[in-house]
């Protein structure tokens, strides 16, 4: 990790590691009472998104890079794709056409949880805005980083690989 | 399967190809791929003894549209289906043999199977649509096939001409299709044909026609489309024979045939397909000439054939669709052998150069018989069935009052076909004109003898018994004749009696026959001065000829798409802002001056009533409203005043910030949230580049300042715009019934109160998953942009070190 020291700001670099995680909660929170009150998978997606810049305007895009989910935004975009179009399958069981959403009550013994495919197709599209604007974002915070650097690409497959390499060396 | 493959590859160790990726293939999967066309002719011939023709399968497809997945099976299709399981058959044994451990010879079956399904499906197909879709797939899989030998150049050109030479007429019969289809209600071929001859030809359906026209020329290779065909020789000779000879190139002929009963009464349809018809086989049998290539011979010979096919489908009368369907047979008997004689020549004797090659008898008796009794079939001579062909042509001609032009073209073609009969029958096996080099010329291996043969006995076979083929033909001549025609049996007699047990009007019919075989022996003998005499002609008018028509218009498209991306393209991001802003200016203002009634007609009756420009009533608003909107109007002008790109960043952020602010008061807070947070990573990210830009010594202030009020103009005439735009809009009271819907829909239906949320994941469930994919793919575009800035980046930084 090559980084100009002028470039640091301590407290920032500080500050930035509880910040990160209380940013994320609020974004879950945001992503989960989406469907009653003011919020979303959109919006917690965003919100997520402001993490990871935080982090990676802080401490460098490549570490905030490896400190998403998977270490790699094209794959969390992905993933959340993949997790909004599953998300309308369940319905062809019960003979509904695709993304009609299901839901029902799940019994706890203590309470009843309401769960329904509406809250996979909404972290899907958490998810793919997570991955694909921070992954867009930390882009743009790298282009001064070298082009060599580990893991500083963003769209290249061999990301994962190098990244767990990476981690495991600067321990 | 794979397990024989494996071992039997190992039997083919020899073959120097090996090293390469791909296996050669053993004789058992060789087998099963030519057990399908071998099965698909059996049940053929067990489907044509079992069931009345037609026999019609259709199943709903796109009912939206009105498209179903349709099948007829008529006497026509019948035809094209034994040419194409019949040869094919053939083609696939031949194949066997002729890149018998070739590496890729796994990947040439697998196109030429794709290639037989498709061309199955297109000559079934009773639906238009349906019908395009495997239409394309045949110039697809021909692309693949012609293309087979990718590493040579010139099977790459060829095979890209082929496609865009059918591609492009494959889109103008798709417009064509569509207004056929919209002219007629529906797009079921038989119900159009059905209804055609009572519809008007209105300009519609005329353009319409024209353009299905231009589709099925382009894939029989009509002129002037007909240059292709010979270049397509590229491809394997299997791939050729069966391709560009028996089956694919007779799409076009089928289709015109297909059609003929529906407009076949139109003056301008015979006169089309006359004309062009006999244009081609004249023409390209006279570009034969200029071949020294066999293939390339029989392939013009080919496109001549195609085009006196056209030529008797334009032709009206019972006659002319009974040689219509002779002609397709009889040619697919002899034109099959002679091009696997070619590819047996060019296999053993290493050459396709006629001037090279003679008296190879001896060395090939087999190919040399196969092809005798093919060029005795393409020269017309009795007892074969290319005599009951010509026969029906002539009598199909007596019948009718005809152009000189087609009588030209056809007599050419009928002159030259005898010729180019004797150079691929009697010159390179019989003569001793070939020179002596050839000691290696040997007998090609039985998969090689065994298709021509046998295909080339079957035309002799149904030449002396022609009552064999002669249902087959009466069916096929039959689906020609428009639907509930009385009397077609009857018309049909005559003509057939005549054709199959040939007309002993011996004098007209010896006449005939001699006549064309002299002139075809005269231009056999004089072949060689003749060749070089057109030649030097041809050579000369090459540039007015469609082939350089084809590369200049080739050369034209990149040229003039980089004049005009240059143009436009320019890579200036103020430069297209401002030409976004102002287009976006000129034509919202120009629509209210439009839609005002300024103009012209009103369109926005309830803004523009009294004929003036109706504002909504003046409200007061809160101040909480009017804060907000300060602040906004507070970050615009103060964008405008700094220099420093970063202070101008911040000052956008306020723009943002005030329009959250602003929505939060007008009662959506979604919107406002997410409004915030983009504001803030957009900040926070366009903040940091600016900051490191700076870093790295780049100017983060704007260029050139002295343009500011061209762009406060073009600001100034968009913000107009849009302000007039939305005061019109606001006079007229929103339509509430769909806002009202999802509010009260939304707790019953989809269990949320969260209404813009509830549309979002629910019931508009379908768009935001097509939106995720956008996100998604934006990012993966700019992603490799945003990684090749950094890698320029990188090795110019590291330049210095060195």
């Amino acid at each position: 990790m090559k980084r100009r020291m002028n470039a640091r700001v301590v407290v920032l670099e500080t500050v930035v590691a509880p910040l990160y995680w209380i940013i994320l909660a609020a974004s879950v929170w945001i992503l989960l009472r989406g469907h009653n009150e003011p919020g979303g998978g959109f919006i917690g997606g965003l919100v997520a998104v402001g993490a990871t810049v935080l982090w990676g305007a802080a401490r460098g895009p490549s570490s905030a890079r490896h400190k998403l989910p998977f270490g790699d935004p094209v794959l969390l975009a992905a993933v959340g794709v993949l997790a909004s179009a599953v998300s309308g399958i369940p319905a062809w069981f019960v003979g509904a056409s695709y993304l009609t959403h299901q839901s029902f009550m799940l019994p706890l013994g203590f309470t009843e949880l309401w769960v329904s495919t509406v809250m996979l197709f909404d972290a899907g599209v958490y998810l793919c805005v997570w991955g694909a604007v921070s992954g867009f974002g930390l882009g743009l915070l790298a282009i001064d980083d070298d082009a060599g650097d580990e893991g500083a690409d963003a769209a290249a497959p061999r990301a994962r690989a190098t990244t767990k390499a990476a981690r495991r060396a600067r321990r | 399967m794979a397990g024989t493959h494996d071992h039997s590859s190992g039997g083919h160790g020899g073959a120097p190809g090996v090293a390469l990726r791909g296996h050669a293939m053993g004789l058992a999967s060789r087998a099963a791929f030519t057990l399908l066309p071998a099965a698909a002719l059996a049940l053929l011939l067990w489907a044509l003894g079992a069931f009345e023709l037609p026999q019609v399968w259709r199943t709903p497809w796109v009912p939206s549209l009105g498209i179903d997945l349709a099948f007829r099976l008529d006497g026509l299709s019948a035809l094209m289906l034994l040419l194409i399981t019949g040869v094919g058959t053939g083609v696939f044994i031949y194949a066997g043999g002729y890149l018998a451990g070739h590496p890729h010879q796994r990947r040439l079956y697998g196109a030429l199977t794709a290639f037989m399904l498709a061309m199955i499906g297109c000559v079934t197909a009773d639906d238009l649509f349906v019908l395009f879709l495997f239409w394309e797939m045949t110039s697809l899989t021909s692309f693949l096939l012609v293309g087979f030998n990718h590493h040579d150049q010139q099977s790459r050109k060829s095979a890209q001409q082929a496609l865009l030479v059918t591609g492009s007429g494959g889109l103008a019969m798709f417009a064509g299709f569509v207004l056929l289809a919209q002219a007629f209600g529906t797009s079921s071929i038989s119900a159009i044909i059905a209804a055609a001859p009572a519809a008007e030809a209105t300009p519609a359906l005329t353009a319409a026609v024209a353009l299905v026209l231009v589709g099925a020329f382009t894939k029989s290779a009509q002129v002037p489309f007909h240059f292709w065909l010979p270049n397509a020789m590229a491809a394997p000779t299997p791939v050729s024979a069966y391709l560009h000879s028996a089956t694919m190139v007779k799409l076009g002929v089928y289709l015109v045939a297909r059609l003929d009963p529906a407009f076949g009464a139109w003056d301008w349809w015979q006169w089309t397909l006359q004309a062009v018809g006999a244009l081609t086989a004249g023409w390209a049998m006279v570009l034969a000439l200029r071949e020294r290539d066999l293939k390339r011979i029989l392939a013009w010979s080919t496109v001549a054939t195609l085009g006196t096919l056209v030529l008797l489908v334009g032709l009206p009368g019972a006659g002319a669709t009974a040689a219509v369907a002779a002609l397709l047979l009889a040619h697919a008997l002899y034109k099959a052998p002679l091009f696997f004689v070619a590819g047996n020549v060019d296999h053993e004797a290493g050459t396709r150069i006629i001037d090279r090659l003679g008296n190879l008898r001896r060395a090939m008796p087999w190919t040399a018989t196969a092809a005798l009794l093919a060029g005795l079939s393409m020269a017309g001579i009795p007892l074969t069935f290319g005599f009951v062909a010509k026969d029906a042509i002539n009598s199909a001609k007596a019948a009718e009052q005809l152009l000189p032009l087609v009588q030209i073209g056809y007599g050419v073609f009928g002159a030259i076909a005898v010729a180019v009969a004797g150079v691929a029958a009697i010159r390179i096996f019989w003569s001793h004109r070939g020179m002596k080099e050839l000691p290696k010329a040997h007998e090609a291996p039985i998969a090689l003898v065994l298709p021509p043969l046998v295909l080339a006995l079957a035309g002799v076979v149904l030449g002396a018994v022609p009552s064999i083929a002669r249902p087959l033909v009466v069916a096929a001549a039959e689906a020609m004749w428009p639907i509930g025609t009385t009397g077609v049996a009857g018309a049909l007699e005559r003509p057939f009696d005549h054709v199959l047990e040939p007309s002993f009007d011996i004098a007209s019919m010896v006449g005939m026959l001699a006549v064309t075989l002299v002139v075809g022996a005269v231009v056999y003998f004089f072949w060689d001065p003749l060749h070089r005499a057109f030649d030097r002609v041809a050579g000369r008018l090459d540039w007015l000829g469609s082939a350089a028509h084809y590369a200049r218009i080739l050369k034209a498209i990149p040229r003039s798409a980089a004049f005009f991306t240059r143009g436009l393209q320019h890579g200036r991001l103020p430069s297209y802002s401002v030409a976004l802003l102002l287009a976006a200016a000129a034509f919202l203002g120009g629509a209210i001056l439009v839609g005002g009634g300024l103009l012209g007609a009103g369109m926005f009756d309830g803004a523009f009533a009294g004929g003036g420009l109706a504002l909504p009533a003046w409200t007061p608003p809160s101040v909480a409203i009017t804060g907000a909107c300060l602040l906004i109007t507070l970050g615009a002008l103060l964008a405008g005043v700094f220099e420093q790109r970063l202070a101008m960043i911040l000052c956008a952020g306020i723009v943002g910030f005030g329009s959250a602010l602003l929505f939060l008061f007008a009662g959506a807070p979604d919107v406002a949230f997410t409004q915030f947070t983009v504001e803030t990573v957009f900040v926070i990210v366009a903040a940091s580049v600016l900051l490191k830009l700076k870093r790295l010594g780049r100017t983060t202030s704007i260029r050139d300042p002295r343009n500011r009020p061209g762009a406060l103009l073009a600001a100034l005439a968009f913000a107009t715009a849009a302000t007039l735009v939305f005061l019109v809009t606001g006079a007229d009271p929103i339509d509430p019934s769909l806002s009202a819907y999802f509010s009260e829909r939304s707790v019953p239906d989809a269990n949320g109160r969260n209404v813009v949320n509830v549309i979002l994941v629910d019931f508009r469930a379908l768009d935001t998953l097509g939106e995720s994919t956008v996100v998604m793919l934006s990012f993966l575009a700019t992603a490799p942009v945003l990684f090749s800035l950094r890698l320029a980046r990188g090795s110019r930084g590291k330049e210095p070190k060195r």
